[in-house]
């Protein structure tokens, strides 16, 4: 029991890091469809980062400066040049996923796949498992991204700036801003979730590794309404599925459904974007203006 | 000036913008920017049969962001015409699979038919879901491509499996000789009337019917669309229905001509480029086409690159990035601006 919780926890850290760069962003009043392509682009910079300097740091910092780079240039467009969030999103997640092809082949030759030397340090944890750092760090960044959203001087600003940007306005709160700096924090968790999931077990970057992870992190944003905790409980369960899906084809083993069980956390991405739809009925206002859709 | 003349010269700028950024990437990673530039000016259309390739993009790619427009002038951001268009090659597919020995003249027709079909219902689920109860149509038709895209494989590898290919390649049947609308790899005169119909059929029902009006102003006020009585329902279905048929359509016809049969994870960026076609376009039909024409280039020149300038096809993934982020640009900060009027 618990190695299966470990298990799903472990594969499930890098989605709920990239969650809670969703979280931010739909606070900010951002649809960001950006975050497959950041969440690729951290991965493959920190085992460029690793491979390059020979250390773990390394990596998490080349990443969190490729990443923080990628949300400020979407910042830019969407803020300054006014462009719709959605399509610019999707426009970083298509840099993201060409820019790590193109790097790879023009650093590294014509491989798909590149290994690191390194990976993330690792903890003992319990049952004789080993768990990354940044597993182990994870819930500290979910409390502290709770107590950044829900605690904060600057939470109540990000909420406001989100859903009414004038009114955010009048009181002398700059939304333009506070958008900026949640991105860019949305950047460096993207960093993470990435470098956990190239360097946390298997050291490696292989193209079009993420896999809509950054998608289904989007969803998981909307799933929890906007909170942390609650967007971090629907990461875990788009984890669980994942994992329940590879159990399963490793115990019935040829006769496995394969297509229907890699499906699985694609049908719970949209049974729980219907769910949350259906749970928020009636209530006032979604998280996401209309002005933002219009283009 | 004219409004039309400027939506025009914008949507020009972003894409040498792109295209100027794109060279300027490539050089720092390494390749020749110059040479990717003419790698791309050859494969659109100045190497011999460079002009039949890009038609040959062209087609699915007009017909794919034709129903993009459709959708996404009734207000509905449709983006999972990819998933869309994988129905609809399979609905044809399982056509000419199963009623193989029907005559020429009723199969085709059946599959382009099925196709259709397949494309409409695979948007339908995301159109119901929208119209029934708010799901957000964004997250599921994207969803939607994922999902589609597994589809594909499995049925490529089970029911329409071809049983005398070899293990490597997941892909149905060839299709008979006689039901095909182009030779292999290229274009046929059929298939431009084909999509020449389906633009003018979807100029004709958004410009020139009661219906296609009413949706467009769904899109601009819906409030007020809803105040005058239209039923929102309607209008929502129909545009996930429209809107996935044409991608079904350019799916058939992927199908019944340049491939020849259903093959696992063909041409796997139609749906997202179909977008961009949209709404570099400006969802106008007519600008639709010719931007149809300029991507199709970008397409076929994808396979040119490796050769001509050692660049990975990649390349072209990232110009289309490039568009896709600067394409919705509604303002220049003042330091850009050549003067306060041109907002």
């Amino acid at each position: 029991m618990i190695d299966t919780l470990l298990a799903i926890v472990r594969s499930g850290t890098p989605l709920i890091y990239v969650t809670l760069a969703a979280v931010l962003a739909q606070r900010a009043g951002i649809w960001h469809l950006g975050l497959e392509g950041l969440m690729i682009a951290g991965a493959c910079a920190a085992v460029i980062g690793a491979k390059q300097t020979g250390s773990a740091a390394g990596g998490i910092l080349f990443a969190i400066v490729v990443c923080t780079a990628g949300s400020a240039l979407l910042w830019f467009t969407i803020e300054k040049l006014r462009a719709n969030p959605i399509i610019a999103g999707l426009g970083l997640t298509g840099l993201g996923l060409g820019g790590t092809d193109l790097a790879v082949q023009a650093i590294y030759g014509s491989e798909a796949a590149i290994a690191s030397p390194v990976g993330l340090p690792q903890i003992a944890a319990a049952g004789g498992e080993s768990i990354s750092t940044l597993v182990a760090a994870m819930p500290l960044v979910v409390a502290a991204t709770w107590f950044l959203v829900r605690r904060t001087r600057f939470g109540l600003h990000l909420t406001a700036s989100g859903e009414h940007p004038r009114a955010a306005r009048a009181v002398g709160i700059r939304p333009g801003r506070v958008r900026l700096i949640a991105l860019v924090l949305g950047g460096v968790l993207c960093a993470l979730g990435g470098t956990e999931l190239a360097l946390g077990s298997l050291q490696i970057f292989s193209v079009d590794m993420t896999a809509g992870r950054g998608f289904m992190a989007f969803a998981a944003g909307i799933f929890g309404a906007g909170n942390p905790l609650g967007a971090t409980a629907a990461a875990l369960f788009f984890a669980a599925v994942d994992y329940l899906g590879i159990r399963a084809q490793l115990v019935l083993g040829e006769n496995a459904p394969r297509q229907l069980i890699l499906m699985l956390p694609y049908l719970a991405t949209v049974a729980g974007v219907w769910l949350s739809t259906w749970l928020q009925r009636g209530r006032s206002g979604g998280p996401v203006s209309a002005e933002l859709r219009d283009y | 000036v004219n409004d039309r003349v400027v939506a025009v010269a914008r949507a020009a700028a972003f894409v040498i913008a792109a295209l100027l950024g794109c060279a300027v990437i490539v050089q720092i990673a390494g390749y020749s920017g110059i040479a990717m530039l003419g790698g791309i000016a050859d494969g659109t259309f100045l190497a011999p049969n460079a002009l039949a390739h890009t038609v040959r993009w062209c087609v699915p790619l007009f017909l794919t962001a034709t129903g993009v427009v459709v959708a996404f002038r009734f207000g509905y951001f449709n983006i999972g015409a990819q998933g869309q268009l994988y129905l609809g090659a399979i609905g044809a597919a399982f056509i000419a699979d199963r009623c193989a020995g029907l005559p020429p003249v009723l199969l085709v027709p059946l599959a382009i038919a099925a196709g259709i079909a397949g494309g409409a219902l695979w948007a339908l689920w995301p159109g119901w879901l929208r119209v029934a109860s708010g799901t957000d149509e964004v997250i599921t038709t994207l969803m939607g491509n994922f999902i589609a895209g597994l589809v594909l494989v499995y049925v490529t590898t089970g029911p329409l499996k071809d049983p005398s290919g070899t293990g490597q390649l997941a892909a149905g049947r060839e299709i008979e000789a006689a039901y095909r609308l182009s030779v292999s790899s290229g274009v046929s005169p059929v298939l431009i009337a084909l999509a020449v119909a389906g633009g003018a059929v979807v100029w004709w029902f958004l410009d020139r019917t009661a219906f296609g009006v009413l949706g467009t102003l769904n899109g601009r006020n819906p409030v007020m669309v809803a105040w005058q009585g239209a039923s929102a329902a309607r209008i929502g279905i129909a545009a996930f229905a429209i809107s996935g048929g044409m991608a079904g359509l350019a799916g058939a016809l992927e199908v019944l001509g340049p491939d020849g049969r259903l093959v696992s994870g063909f041409a796997p960026t139609i749906g997202f480029t179909a977008v961009l076609i949209a709404l570099v376009g400006g969802l106008s039909i007519a600008g639709t086409a010719v931007a149809a024409l300029f991507f199709g280039g970008l397409m076929a020149s994808s396979l040119y690159l490796p050769v001509v300038a050692g660049l990975p096809a990649a390349a072209i993934d990232l110009i289309n990035a490039a568009i896709a982020l600067l394409v919705t640009a509604r303002s220049w900060p003042r330091w850009l601006r050549l003067h306060r009027a041109a907002e």
